[in-house]
């Protein structure tokens, strides 16, 4: 056996397993829901939905497993990690301030997949955010948290 | 007055009319770029409808509907890129057209093929959904049950991927719909004592994440794909010769894409891929598919844009999603209080046959769009891939903001994003669970009701005509097509 299919066989199980795993959670929590009396269940209980449908995810995986195993259609290249760990670094940031995190994160990850001119990061950094906000505040009301840079707005 | 003259009127409104050609624009833009998509787009730009009218907002999104399915044959035709899955058939012929020199021609064969699936599949729209309608007024809750699962069930059969897995995606839609506080008995469920959860997740934000932000990390994978451009003089309008050959393939094509686009959950992408094999099929000269075969663009393009009306029947009329966008568009009703199903048409008639009107409106509309415009907007694929995604994660993050205004929102569709990326790198693909989710709540709603009406008495469902008719279609829909295989198989086999 090649080390690749090793590689997706194990991949395949651990797939089903994370599945199966956070299904049989689910039917476990569920079975703390409150209980209804018969004139107030309205036909089913408040647990009985889930637990069917997380039932029906279980056998599903199964036959999937059997019949249909996880495969993976396209490798994590090294440009997809850094945008998921880019965006670990947005949500940390906007605890600071929700467009200071956004122009950090269009800029960062402009550079990273390999933009080089200024004007371009310019662009995503101010432009953007600045057009964004104004727009969504002025025309369509909508109020952002508080931020070191909103507050500059908001007062 | 008449509805449907009452919906026409809402079109004299300038202002709508102006909307709808910024929209349709946009549309255009939105399906000309790699990587985007109509549902993608709807996705996007739905935050930016809250604030007005429900028939604008919807409009406006049937706009983008419309205008990116058939503006994916602009890069599928110049760079050999479909702008969207629904155009990948045009590539085939398309862009082999387009390197000997006619891309012109080809652009123009897809512009008015596309116009007249879509007009005329508006036209079906008009006719077939308040019939369906009708007819679904004599639906009580178990059949409304078992339609509701019929369209799950059809889950299986959308686009190239396992049917296991959409149906896995699809329940997981399901299950992630149950999440709050449960409307018949007010009991909480899987809400951790967060108050944020108790209305459940919101449609808005994962969609945004599973087709915004999952995308982003997809296209993070493709940074270095060179794609060839071929230069376009001008779009010319199909000869003589042209109509005569693909007339025939134009209707066919309109009358497939319709059909599949009725189908709960089937939508432009299966229509396309069925119009264009027919259209192969059919031909006197299935040699030349795939080396510049007008039939092929015509038959794909009339098709892809057919499924949009089509897709919208069962959308507005029984409620249950005929496509991702649609799902998109249903969700943006659902935004707008407005509560989709047969009493659309009595109580609302003038908001469903204005919306109507408004994807006719926009069908013509992109005929003159793509015959001038087309050279311009080719353009809009030389975007930078560095500047447009991160714009796009800047869209993505405020539009799922601006619903609830909570950052908790914010966060769903970061998940969601991270969660579709995952989900379509092992093959699931992430539109099951777009409609799982909208179809979740509708499904055990129905199932309470029929529990209560039938006394608790499940197995009395098969017992009613029409709700047996559904769940033999949803069985057919679940093992119908291995049962198929294994028959047409064995026939081979014997011979």
């Amino acid at each position: 056996m090649s080390d690749s299919s090793v590689h997706r066989s194990r991949e395949s199980w651990l797939i089903a397993f994370l599945i199966v795993s956070f299904c049989s959670a689910a039917i476990w929590l569920s079975l703390s829901f409150e209980k209804m009396p018969p004139i107030l269940k309205r036909g089913i209980q408040p647990s009985d939905f889930p637990q069917l449908v997380c039932a029906c995810i279980i056998l599903m995986t199964v036959y999937m497993v059997w019949r249909d195993p996880v495969r993976v259609v396209e490798p994590m290249g090294s440009k997809t990690f850094g945008s998921l760990l880019l965006m670990v670094l947005f949500v940390a940031v906007c605890s600071i301030d929700l467009f200071l995190a956004l122009a950090l994160f269009a800029v960062c990850l402009s550079i990273y997949w390999g933009e080089r001119r200024p004007a371009y990061l310019a662009f995503l950094g101010f432009v953007v955010p600045f057009i964004v906000f104004f727009l969504f505040d002025q025309v369509f009301k909508i109020r952002f948290p508080r931020g070191w840079l909103t507050n500059m707005w908001y007062g | 007055m008449d509805p449907m003259l009452q919906g026409l009127m809402a079109l004299a409104d300038p202002s709508l009319l102006i909307l709808l050609v910024i929209a349709t624009l946009g549309g255009v833009v939105i399906g000309a770029l790699p990587g985007l998509n109509a549902t993608t787009g709807a996705a996007l730009l739905l935050p930016f409808t809250l604030t007005m009218e429900a028939i604008p907002a919807i409009a406006v999104l049937t706009a983008i509907y419309c205008a990116a399915t058939f503006a994916g044959a602009i890069t599928a035709i110049l760079i050999n890129t479909p702008g969207t899955s629904a155009s990948a058939t045009t590539c085939l012929d398309g862009y082999p057209l387009a390197k000997r020199g006619e891309a012109g021609r080809a652009l123009g064969l897809a512009v008015i093929s596309s116009t007249v699936g879509g007009v005329l599949s508006v036209m079906c729209l008009m006719l077939a959904a308040p019939l369906l309608a009708r007819a679904a007024y004599q639906f009580s809750p178990p059949e409304y049950f078992a339609l509701t699962l019929f369209g799950l069930s059809m889950l299986a059969t959308i686009g190239d991927g396992s049917p296991i897995k959409n149906l896995i995606a699809g329940a997981l839609g399901v299950f992630l719909a149950v999440v709050g506080v449960d409307n018949l008995t007010t009991v909480e469920r899987f809400t951790f004592g967060s108050h944020e959860l108790y209305d459940g997740i919101g449609f808005v934000p994962v969609m945004i994440g599973i087709f915004g932000i999952s995308e982003l990390l997809v296209q993070s994978n493709a940074l270095d794909t060179i794609r060839e451009r071929v230069v376009m003089k001008a779009v010319k309008l199909p000869s003589k010769a042209d109509y005569k050959k693909v007339w025939k393939t134009i209707l066919r094509s309109t009358g497939i894409g319709t059909f599949i686009g009725i189908l709960p959950a089937e939508g432009a992408t299966v229509a396309s891929m069925i119009g264009y094999n027919e259209a192969r099929r059919w031909s006197k000269t299935p040699e030349e598919f795939g080396h510049g075969a007008i039939e092929g663009i015509a038959g794909s393009e009339a098709a892809n844009n057919a499924a949009t009306g089509g897709a919208m029947v069962p959308t507005l009329a029984l409620g249950i999603p005929g496509s991702a966008t649609a799902a998109v568009i249903l969700a943006g009703l659902m935004v707008h209080g407005i509560r989709p199903g047969p009493t659309m048409f009595t109580e609302q008639a003038n908001f469903a046959y204005a919306i109507f009107w408004s994807m006719m409106f926009v069908n013509v509309l992109f005929l003159f769009i793509g015959l001038y415009g087309a050279k311009l907007f080719a353009r809009i694929t030389l975007v930078p891939t560095q500047i447009l995604w991160p714009c796009v994660f800047i869209f993505s993050v405020v539009g799922a903001y601006a619903l609830e205004q909570s950052m908790f929102d914010v966060w769903v569709a970061i998940a969601s994003g991270v969660l579709g990326y995952f989900m379509r790198r092992y093959g699931f693909s992430v539109v099951p669970l777009a409609i799982g989710l909208i179809l979740g709540g509708m499904l055990e709603q129905r199932f309470g009701q029929s529990m209560v009406m039938l006394d608790e008495k499940w197995w009395l469902m098969v017992t009613r005509p029409l709700t047996l008719f559904f769940l033999i279609l949803t069985v057919l829909a679940l093992f119908g097509p291995s049962i198929w295989k294994r028959i047409f198989n064995q026939g081979s086999q014997r011979i």
